[in-house]
């Protein structure tokens, strides 16, 4: 059944991925100043949106686990933070190739560029963490301190467009105020978003599923000693 | 009252306690004068480079320093289990935690405020006229050092991977922090016009100081004891 | 305006690769997770098997 699901997921969001292909070459047209490459937005926005939406669902859940004491919510954690870790470097890679192209540099330190690769660094520390520790417990409740203070500094990051000057442009999609992208180009956006958004809940399902596997192996283990 | 008495006997014992073997202090502050001079021979720079990355190479060396600093802070109760009879102790963790944060935070600025006139010695720097809001600076971003950097000690106080994993969890959340102070830093150092646009770093650095400070204070708890 | 479309496609192909390469890490973390967990359960029923003799 739960083969079914993942597979099911993965199908929806490849079918979306492709239509959105069709969309993106065929349908929207260059942009005015920037031509093709502009249409990186459609795998450096929607990966952006989803990592960061994972990880403060996984703060919560880290939470969820320091209320309730269940170590699923930790796996569930875990798995979420890692495929939004994976997101995250998608947004970074694109972002960089985005702007040798527009502003023809690899890369600049301006604030939120920044403020994103300080965030690719603590979940790098959350990911080392997680391998630090053998006792379960101990790892759950570290990476669920750790989750916590990391979505603080995720806020700075967010928040980094309001508060400083920076070259990376300023709020583009229509829910933000001061949005300017015609609806046609925008809505490719959201369709990969929710492709991205199925795409991570396979590979969390997957991933649950062997922290499961390790856990049986852990109690076994103890089992025999 | 009471939560103040007990941070601040903890406090207290661990600053005597370094008074006496003065072992933290020295080597932060010998590391503190090995970077800058290390950095002199990398950038040897003229004055009027030095008033560009003033700030920046100050506070390199204090997050440097002060990470011999804060990895000591609770590795030194590992032994002879004097971390677990701290942790069963009538203080509560934050107590523990804050003594620890309020220990490490006066062993730094002291090996801050020593660094700081060699700093000025080494790269023939003038004093800075605004000397006040200099050490303001000071202030603040050294506690927001201090407090990640006791938090994720006592995190990774247990670890077989302590030295590794503590720089590598810390210097990313310090980032925000480093970046407002550095900025302060090199404006105030230099004697340029502190203006509207760079106030937003003082901003920065009191509220990290003020979220990360009730952060910890509400986590450690859970970090030291479960 | 080619370059624009050399580099767009350079970023599709980063972004893809970069799932590709992390579904394939998953992949060899099942199949390693797979045979720890038969190992052990080996253990076990031989763990098991000399505690009845």
């Amino acid at each position: 059944m739960r083969l079914k699901i993942i597979l099911a997921l993965s199908v929806i969001a490849g079918v979306i991925f492709s239509w959105n292909l069709h969309t993106m070459f065929l349908k929207v047209p260059d942009e005015l100043n920037q031509g093709a490459i502009f249409r990186i937005i459609y795998f450096h926005v929607p990966p952006a949106i989803a990592s960061f939406t994972g990880f403060f669902l996984a703060m919560f859940l880290g939470i969820a686990y320091l209320v309730k004491n269940d170590l699923r919510f930790d796996s569930i954690a875990a798995s979420i933070t890692e495929v939004s870790f994976v997101f995250t470097t998608i947004t970074l890679i694109t972002g960089s190739i985005w702007g040798r192209v527009i502003w023809g540099i690899w890369w600049t330190w301006d604030p939120r560029l920044t403020s994103f690769f300080i965030c690719w660094l603590l979940y790098v520390g959350y990911l080392m963490l997680r391998r630090a520790i053998d006792d379960p417990t101990t790892r759950a409740r570290m990476c669920a301190v750790l989750s916590i203070f990391a979505c603080v500094n995720v806020v700075i990051v967010w928040k980094s467009i309001e508060w400083f000057r920076t070259q990376h442009p300023g709020p583009v999609l229509s829910i933000r105020s001061g949005g300017g992208m015609a609806p046609g180009m925008e809505a490719p956006i959201w369709w990969n978003l929710l492709a991205f958004l199925l795409l991570s809940t396979a590979l969390i399902m997957i991933r649950m599923r062997q922290e499961a596997m390790q856990r049986e192996i852990d109690s076994m283990r103890r089992f025999t000693f | 009252m009471n939560f103040l008495r007990q941070a601040l006997a903890i406090a207290g014992k661990d600053l005597r306690s370094e008074v006496r073997s003065k072992e933290t202090v020295n080597a932060s502050l010998s590391f503190a004068l090995v970077i800058l001079m290390l950095f002199s021979f990398a950038f040897d720079p003229s004055s009027d480079q030095v008033r560009e990355i003033a700030g920046g190479l100050l506070w390199l060396v204090y997050a440097f320093a002060g990470t011999l600093i804060l990895n000591r802070s609770f590795a030194r109760e590992l032994v002879n289990d004097c971390l677990d009879a701290l942790i069963s102790s009538p203080a509560s963790g934050a107590q523990l935690f804050l003594g620890k944060c309020l220990a490490n935070y006066v062993l730094l600025m002291v090996v801050e405020c020593a660094s700081f006139p060699i700093f000025i010695i080494f790269y023939n720097a003038r004093w800075p006229s605004r000397w006040a809001l200099v050490f303001l600076v000071m202030l603040l971003g050294t506690w927001g050092i201090t407090v990640i950097g006791t938090l994720f000690s006592a995190m990774t106080v247990n670890l077989r991977l302590r030295e590794l994993m503590l720089p590598t969890l810390v210097y990313p959340m310090l980032i925000p922090a480093l970046m407002g102070a550095i900025q302060l830093s090199t404006i105030l150092i230099s004697n340029e016009p502190l203006g509207a646009d760079n106030q937003i770093w003082f901003k920065l650095l009191v509220c990290f100081d003020v979220i990360f400070t009730i952060l910890s204070l509400a986590l450690v708890e859970i970090v030291l004891v479960g | 305006m080619d370059s624009n479309y050399t580099f767009m496609f350079y970023g599709f192909t980063a972004a893809w690769l970069v799932v590709i390469l992390y579904v394939i890490s998953i992949a060899l973390r099942e199949r390693k997770l797979r045979a720890e967990l038969d190992r052990v359960k080996r253990m076990v029923e031989d763990h098991e098997h000399e505690a009845k003799r």
